[in-house]
């Protein structure tokens, strides 16, 4: 009874591959396959210098993977650091992102307590490592010798360990920078846009997955 | 043509529905102003995944594509998939009929169409092979497991229902990727719920975890006198007469509950086979029955 029905619905030369879908296949596959080539953008990480995830977050390799953008890191942090994209950042639309010299992350942990998926793994404040803060010696006007600044040892969290001061000039120690961003928020000096003296670069995302 | 019906049990099921619909649809409309302004982040997301105090719900979809793409098993996760997907093994598609944002904006937009063209019927001018929509499941996660990137996540209109008045509260702007959630309302005026009956990936997957529910509509067969009227009443265009109410596909919404003027259709509780009380397929073999006559 049911075989009946399919032969009726699909003649048997349908079946067949014919010239003329072959041809046809051939002419999506070569219109499709530039679009690769196309489409990078929306593949390309929004993370970079100062554009931070959230505190715990899994590496940039699985975080588009990983996190079903509902939201809950965004609407739950009390400082709006967190900043759902748009589609423009293809498929990274949806993901959470700190824009560090606009609203640093004040390392309050709230985030990492709601992410149901475990893209923001759910870590303490000094184990967060969302970057690390670099100075760029030559604008900093305290490595210039031209001012006697410490904004950024003044408001670093984790002060006397992630940031300290030698002979007045500060210095960060990778050991214990959690990348917060709130140096470079606080840095009095624009480099470029979007760019402070110290800046957090979020070199413990590109790291690998290992499963 | 269409009478309205004389019992006056008309909008059983379509009230407490509405009712549903709008607190659910509450949640996320007032979420938002409540963690912007109030601070108050007891509640937070919205249906993808919603968090109340410790009680977490992740829909299954999302969830399943995280460990797909990931390939990686976070247990909180498992947890939070656990209610919603004991529900659809349970009521079916309810998600769907009850809460949905994108169903709840499309039945606001039928009242209107039906005040507006002053008919209670809504004609579906395009109508596909209904398993179409197991075609946009299975290819949807094929295709989230080689982009590795999860395709429903980034653009789900139910989804993208929340995030955009996330978006405007927080942000007073909106994303541009709403434009989805008109587009799948616009596909409406062709035919109701042309997205969620073809090609609602979620809905597909609720359907498919409620093959075996146990919340069904069932029809009482001597007393039924075959109007049709159900079939006109299905959002998702099933005919209970031929049985389809009892299909994956029927999300339990009580449509045509409400529209039999003879009362029998009924949700019922399907036992197990043995007492063979409620016919739990109509054979393929059987003529179907015209609901013109």
């Amino acid at each position: 009874m049911k075989k009946g029905n399919m032969s009726r619905r699909y003649p048997l030369e349908a079946k067949h591959l014919t010239r003329r879908k072959l041809l046809k296949a051939a002419i999506v596959c070569a219109t499709l396959a530039p679009s690769k080539v196309l489409a990078k953008p929306l593949f390309d990480s929004p993370v970079g210098v100062n554009r931070l995830r959230p505190p715990g977050a899994v590496p940039e390799d699985v975080f588009a993977g990983k996190c079903i953008r509902c939201g809950r890191c965004v609407e739950v942090c009390p400082y709006h650091s967190i900043i759902p994209l748009d589609a423009r950042s293809g498929v990274y639309a949806g993901t959470p992102l700190i824009y560090a010299e606009q609203i640093p992350c004040y390392l309050c942990m709230k985030c990492v307590q709601v992410c149901p998926t475990g893209t923001l793994k759910n870590i303490s404040q000094e184990e967060t490592r969302m970057g690390l803060a670099v100075i760029e010696k030559y604008s900093c006007i305290t490595w210039r010798g031209e001012a006697l600044c410490r904004t950024c040892y003044n408001v670093c969290p984790f002060k006397e360990k992630a940031i300290h001061l030698d002979q007045l000039r500060p210095v960060v120690d990778e050991k214990y920078c959690t990348g917060c961003g709130l140096c470079t928020h606080g840095c009095p000096i624009t480099v470029s846009p979007g760019k402070k003296a110290i800046n957090i670069k979020p070199i413990f995302a590109q790291v690998g997955v290992r499963w | 043509m269409v009478t309205t019906n004389k019992k006056g049990n008309r909008s059983r099921y379509s009230t407490y529905r509405t009712l549903v619909q709008t607190a659910a649809f509450l949640v996320i409309l007032l979420n938002p102003f409540a963690n912007y302004y109030l601070g108050v982040n007891f509640v937070q997301g919205w249906y993808q995944s919603l968090g109340i105090g410790k009680l977490w719900f992740v829909s299954p979809l999302e969830g399943l594509e995280s460990i797909l793409v990931s390939k990686l098993v976070y247990l909180p996760l498992l947890v939070g998939m656990t209610i919603p997907v004991l529900l659809a093994l349970f009521l079916g598609r309810v998600f769907c009929g009850w809460i949905c944002p994108i169903n709840y904006l499309s039945e606001l937009l039928d009242r209107l169409r039906r005040f507006l063209t002053r008919k209670k019927i809504i004609k579906d001018a395009i109508t596909l092979p209904k398993y179409l929509l197991w075609f946009a499941l299975i290819g949807e996660l094929v295709l989230t497991m080689i982009l590795g990137a999860p395709v429903f996540v980034w653009l789900s209109p139910p989804g993208l229902v929340g995030r955009e008045i996330m978006m405007a509260v927080f942000f007073r702007t909106l994303a541009i990727e709403g434009i989805i959630v008109l587009m799948v309302l616009t596909m409406n005026l062709i035919t109701r719920r042309f997205y969620c009956r073809y090609m609602c990936p979620l809905g597909g997957l609720l359907a498919f975890l409620g093959s075996k529910r146990k919340l069904v509509v069932s029809r009482i067969e001597p007393e039924c006198k075959e109007c049709g009227l159900c079939k006109m009443a299905c959002p998702l265009g099933l005919d209970p007469l031929k049985g389809e109410s009892l299909s994956n596909y029927c999300w339990n919404c009580g449509e045509c509950v409400d529209m039999c003027p003879d009362r029998t259709l009924r949700f019922r509780w399907r036992r197990t086979p043995v007492n063979g009380f409620i016919p739990l397929q109509v054979q393929n073999g059987s003529q179907p029955r015209d609901a013109s006559k």
